[in-house]
């Protein structure tokens, strides 16, 4: 794998929350695509791992159900449940070479690319498991920028190509960025090529002008 | 909310011994090896989650169930990336995100990405008790922190509780809960590196 130059990383909270199986749907999936291209964070994940592993290990022992061995073992020689495969209902939409699908969002579905305004395009992901899921990719030309926004809830964002600098620092390609309500920024896409991003938001993006927020309506974000 | 401080001792079980079932279990579905990793997994499970606030008889249930995926994964067990006990535990805690889901009538689709396959290579000879040896040094890194930066780990893998719950649960600021956790997860990152 193309290994690029990470410079954002998720804070070790949300690390924690994932590894402690409490991160919902869509910043996990977030969050997966930047760990697929970052050693240093998937390492970070170990750790956390091996924390949890380290609680479990001393946990005074509950008493056990008196069958339960008998029970599990049964269980072990009935078939497995057929599980439900997700078919990979649509290949992602059209991505500039060099691009990298996730490949936590192999079982989703995306749309294609709409446009939403002039040099911006979207496409909404659809994870099966998690219908509720606001996740969605952004497709924003050189030069262009997204109005000013805060967030009721918190995003996560994985840069998939391209760069922006959203005013407080310059984010690239394998970058993760995390912002809450305390954020008030816009991301402006650099000169000499587009940006792509794969975004997940809890809670609602508010931005600054009625105009921006018509548009924030027409993009349901 | 009393803090139990962390006994390295006590927890520093042989963790080659549960690597050393897991092998048997894999490679000659040996019974008698499973009936050892679920004598000693299966209780620690359920009490693990009954501690995270599921009721009893899911607790039973599911940690039946982690045993299950246990016995039928075994052969993606790799010690030289996890000990017995972290393997365990992640699939513990996959498989309760999945219960969570289905109380709301969805199936988890896919197994999430294993990013341990995406490493490159195989593991030298050296890795090979990288796992255990990196076990034991998070127990001891572990008892070396302060007890409320213990507490606040604690609290994120026990307790279904945000941030802003255990703010409250403990009666301080939310941005000292958060400073906690950063805190308490960069000193074990450096005591892991040392």
């Amino acid at each position: 794998m193309n290994m690029m130059d990470v410079r954002h990383h998720p804070e070790n909270e949300l690390l924690l929350a994932y590894a402690a199986g409490r991160l919902e749907t869509g910043m996990r999936l977030v969050l997966c695509s930047h760990l697929e291209l970052c050693p240093a964070c998937r390492k970070r994940v170990r750790a956390l791992n091996a924390l949890g592993g380290v609680l479990l290990g001393e946990m005074e022992p509950a008493a056990m159900a008196s069958d339960a061995l008998a029970r599990t073992l049964a269980r072990i020689d009935a078939p497995a449940p057929l599980v439900e495969r997700s078919k990979k209902v649509s290949a992602p939409p059209p991505l500039p070479p060099g691009a990298i699908w996730p490949q936590a969002l192999a079982h989703c579905s995306a749309t294609p690319w709409r446009w939403i305004g002039p040099g911006m395009r979207w496409s909404r992901v659809s994870v099966p498991e998690a219908p509720e899921a606001n996740v969605f990719l952004l497709r924003i030309a050189a030069g262009k920028y997204l109005p000013v926004h805060t967030h009721s809830g918190r995003e996560a964002t994985q840069i998939l190509y391209g760069r922006f600098h959203d005013g407080r620092a310059l984010f690239g390609p394998g970058d993760f960025d995390a912002a809450d309500a305390s954020i008030h920024h816009q991301p402006v896409v650099q000169d000499g090529g587009e940006c792509i991003c794969l975004a997940s938001l809890s809670g609602r993006l508010r931005f600054d002008s009625s105009i921006a927020r018509l548009f924030g309506s027409l993009v349901g974000m | 909310m009393t803090v139990v401080p962390i006994d390295p001792e006590r927890s520093a079980k042989p963790g080659d011994a549960w690597d050393e079932a897991l092998r048997a279990l894999a490679e000659q579905g040996d019974k008698e090896a499973f009936a050892r990793l679920f004598a000693h997994f299966a209780p620690r499970v359920k009490s693990f989650l009954m501690r995270a606030g599921s009721p009893e008889v899911q607790a039973e249930e599911l940690a039946q169930e982690v045993l299950v995926a246990v016995w039928r994964k075994a052969a993606l067990f790799d010690a030289s990336k996890a000990t017995a006990s972290t393997w365990i535990f992640t699939i513990a805690r996959n498989l309760s995100v999945d219960w969570r889901r289905r109380g709301r009538g969805l199936d988890r689709q896919d197994d999430d990405v294993d990013f341990d396959l995406i490493e490159a290579g195989e593991p030298g000879v050296e890795d090979r008790l990288h796992a255990s040896r990196e076990s034991a040094r998070l127990r001891g890194a572990l008892a070396q922190l302060p007890p409320e930066q213990q507490q606040v780990l604690r609290l994120a893998y026990f307790d279904d509780e945000s941030h802003s719950r255990i703010s409250t649960a403990l009666g301080i600021p939310l941005g000292t809960v958060k400073s906690r956790v950063r805190l308490a997860v960069a000193q074990l990152r450096r005591l892991l590196e040392r």
